[in-house]
């Protein structure tokens, strides 16, 4: 085993070359916490413009083939650019981006060569952002139960629904939607993905208040939108993955969404908190030499390095090739329930300072209250907590007769 | 990276997997359970003919000085027995502690042995008082006409009743520091061991009554430097012992997942039930913990990275699962799992015996802490 990467002298002059092309693009402030709204969308365009910048060289989305404007780099390369985004507070992609990942990955599958060539291009080279929308106000953990339509009519297919808890701050240019082509038919064969534009007359977006705070920048932003469909027409070229097949290519995007992917990179509310308790006295004394807050320290350090490890499995198995059975759901279910069980624990350590935001007594840039929220929410995107357990008792083959076979992915 | 096993350690783990199940099936294991017991001298000796006492010796004293991460492969497979015995003790923490601890001659006229099966090595640290740092250890060895003197008690030895010589710590200073490290004949006039009843597997009570120790006895040339030696063996030793842990894990979640199919009640098999796959959920992911952490560990070690907070996290972690995994299993089965002859209360017995063995989950939590520098 090894758990390191080991650069080539090729790579190492790669990662020179990434650093200091980083160092020269990278607007100053952009890992800003924004001041209000207007700066949050100054900042979105700048983080725009970088993403733009990135995918002028295909290293917005790395992995992604070249032939359709990704990189076309292996994983060490791969891992190098996000290592070195890393060091800087970034991500890849710089904001929240549905396309890439999970649209694209599934497009890559189940897509046509035109739909290849006319989709992937303006997502990989950061001209689009891409939300994606799953849950309807009647199906969430019941995917196959959305009854958003999009019926046939010529050339085209004509959307009605209601799409909820989408997307993020700012709006987006592209929708990644599953949908019902045939209502009243039979279920898990009666859905169909689209990629359409988002500024297609009919389309509305309504924010949602809900718990999270943050916004645009990482990979989780928490700002989340209600889309309104009427009688919204489409071209029939933007449905994916053959009519009423859209059940199978699903599996593709949860899959991915899921945790299949694994990931790699520090947890920067551990890194934080550490320096917080290390900091901040109660009684006079650090409370990081408190011999009752330094041992919930510890489970919480111990649960951030088990993440990371299932983490790093992941990213291996993925892009090693190897074999997967219940992996990228137990790493959503890792993450989602450590983060939940992080709220009660921060607050045991370090009391209600974990619950302000006021910048004397809460803590810097309010991370904790951040925390409190936002581990209290990720309960439930791309699959609840308790529905990444029902994919992994299938995947192991809990309770299935010898004829099943065990750990297969379907 | 590349987290698979090599092709190496894959032949080694289909053999260790094939010994157990061949000399070690089932029936074997629970007749292992009574306190009565011992490793059959065959099975010692077929093992010791295969190398796998002496995979941590140098090649010249008759070992295969293997890498920790192949030691674990085979500790792994042990563990899914789990195989009690001095495996352990004698081929891992007794080697390395000889290794770290002795001279050249000591090494050249103990290890040659060790590896062979013929000695069996048991180190004995805790005392009644059951501390696992150097401030546990308070017993004695006065010094007179070229002997010490050991007069008192260690406890919850591990194998103690199978060895043919103890490594004992022993105060033989003032500061906290002070130990030395004896090695006793486990045969020697006053020397005693038994094994202690009750949900224990294979620790041992041994006594000391007037045992006079040859000074050459002492490890290493100098007093007072047992404990760093301890510590070095410690550091390497842990994780072979995780691994076993892992091992036990691994068993005990495919014994679950198995009966979880077969098992009928209300008309269907009861993993359909949430309920009982949430129990074998929370034992998978203990399972996984442990590995990673482990393995990690491992290959720390291996690389001559500093290691010392990833090999503490992963005693703390595996131990935890190692328990969390019999209680969810016990969830799991129910009565069946009660039932001595099944296989599920040999693993209940060892994971609440290695839970604190060698260092509790919050004794390796705040170790970690230190390291780490908090």
């Amino acid at each position: 085993m090894d758990f390191e990467v080991t650069y080539t002298d090729e790579q190492q002059r790669f990662r020179g070359e990434v650093r200091a092309w980083l160092a020269a693009n990278v607007p100053a402030g952009i890992t800003r916490k924004p001041v209000d709204d207007a700066d949050s969308l100054a900042r979105y365009r700048e983080l725009r413009a970088f993403g733009r910048k990135l995918g002028e060289r295909g290293w917005l989305y790395p992995r992604a083939p070249k032939p359709y404007g990704g990189g076309g780099l292996d994983v060490d390369h791969t891992i190098i650019l996000e290592e070195e985004a890393d060091r800087l507070g970034l991500t890849l992609p710089p904001y929240y981006d549905s396309g890439g990942r999970l649209g694209g990955a599934t497009i890559l599958v189940w897509g046509t060569e035109e739909q290849k060539q006319a989709f992937l291009p303006p997502i990989y080279r950061g001209e689009v952002r891409t939300w994606q929308l799953l849950t309807e106000p009647g199906a969430g953990s019941d995917l196959a139960g959305v009854t958003t339509a999009a019926i046939r009519d010529g050339d085209e297919y004509v959307i009605t629904g209601q799409k909820i808890f989408v997307g993020s701050d700012h709006g987006t240019d592209r929708i990644w939607m599953i949908a019902c082509t045939q209502p009243g038919g039979k279920r898990h064969e009666n859905l169909s993905w689209f990629m359409i534009d988002a500024n297609l007359p009919g389309i509305t977006v309504q924010p949602m208040e809900i718990l999270g705070t943050g916004g645009e920048g990482g990979s989780d932003p928490v700002q989340k939108n209600t889309v309104f469909f009427d009688q919204v027409r489409v071209p029939a070229f933007t449905l994916v993955g053959g009519e009423n097949n859209g059940w199978k290519a699903a599996s593709t995007h949860l899959e991915l969404e899921h945790g299949a992917g694994g990931r790699i990179g520090r947890n920067r509310v551990w890194d934080r908190l550490l320096a917080y308790c290390q900091q901040t006295k109660r009684d006079g004394v650090r409370l990081v030499e408190q011999q009752d807050t330094r041992d919930v320290l510890a489970d919480i350090y111990i649960k951030t390095q088990v993440m990371r490890l299932f983490g790093l499995r992941n990213f291996w198995l993925t892009y090693a090739k190897q074999p997967r059975s219940y992996e990228g759901p137990q790493l959503s279910y890792y993450r989602k329930m450590t983060g939940l069980w992080m709220t009660g624990a921060i607050l045991e350590a370090v009391g209600p300072a974990a619950l302000t935001t006021d910048p004397t007594w809460g803590s810097p840039e309010a991370f904790l209250e951040q925390q409190q929220r936002n581990g209290i929410i990720a309960v439930h995107p791309g699959g609840t907590a308790d529905i990444q357990r029902v994919s992994m008792a299938r995947r192991i083959g809990i309770g299935r007769g010898a004829r099943e076979a065990a750990g297969t992915v379907h | 990276m590349d987290l698979a096993l090599t092709e190496s350690q894959e032949l080694l783990r289909s053999a260790a997997r094939a010994f157990v199940e061949r000399e070690a099936p089932g029936h074997v294991i629970v007749g292992l359970q009574r306190e009565d017991s011992r490793l059959p001298a065959a099975l010692w000796r077929k093992a010791a003919e295969l190398g796998w006492l002496g995979v941590l010796v140098p090649a010249e004293y008759g070992g295969s000085e293997s890498a920790l991460t192949d030691v674990a492969v085979l500790f792994e497979e042990l563990g899914r027995g789990p195989l009690p015995g001095p495996f352990f003790s004698s081929g891992v923490l007794g080697t390395l502690t000889v290794l770290e601890a002795a001279s050249q001659a000591q090494r050249r006229a103990i290890l040659p042995a060790v590896a062979s099966g013929e000695t069996v090595l048991s180190v004995a640290i805790t005392e009644p008082n059951a501390s696992w740092g150097a401030s546990g250890i308070t017993l004695r060895a006065p010094r007179a006409d070229g002997h010490y003197r050991l007069d008192g008690a260690k406890v919850f030895v591990s194998d103690a009743t199978e060895a043919t010589h103890l490594i004992a710590a022993v105060r033989t200073g003032t500061q906290a520091e002070d130990i030395s490290l004896l090695l006793v004949d486990a045969r020697a006039p006053g020397v005693r061991a038994r094994r202690l009843p009750g949900l224990l597997a294979g620790q041992c009570e041994v006594t000391f009554d007037g045992v006079a120790v040859e000074t050459a006895g002492l490890l290493g040339e100098r007093e007072n430097r047992g404990w760093a030696a301890l510590e070095r063996a410690l550091l390497r030793a842990w994780p072979v012992l995780c691994s076993y842990m892992v091992g036990g894990c691994q068993a005990v979640f495919e014994l679950s997942v198995a009966h979880s199919r077969e098992r009928v009640q209300f008309g269907v098999p009861i993993g359909r039930f949430q309920r009982v796959q949430d129990h074998i959920i929370r034992l998978v992911n203990h399972l996984d913990a442990a590995r990673w952490t482990t393995a990690e560990a491992l290959w720390k070690l291996d690389a001559g990275h500093p290691a010392a907070d990833a090999v503490h996290m992963a005693k703390a972690v595996s131990s935890e699962a190692y328990l969390e995994a019999c209680n969810a299993a016990h969830e799991v089965h129910a009565g069946q799992g009660s039932l001595v002859e099944y296989g599920l209360v040999p693993h209940t017995r060892m994971s609440r015996t290695l839970f604190s063995y060698l260092g509790d989950p919050r004794w390796h939590k705040r170790r970690m802490a230190d390291v780490l520098e908090w």
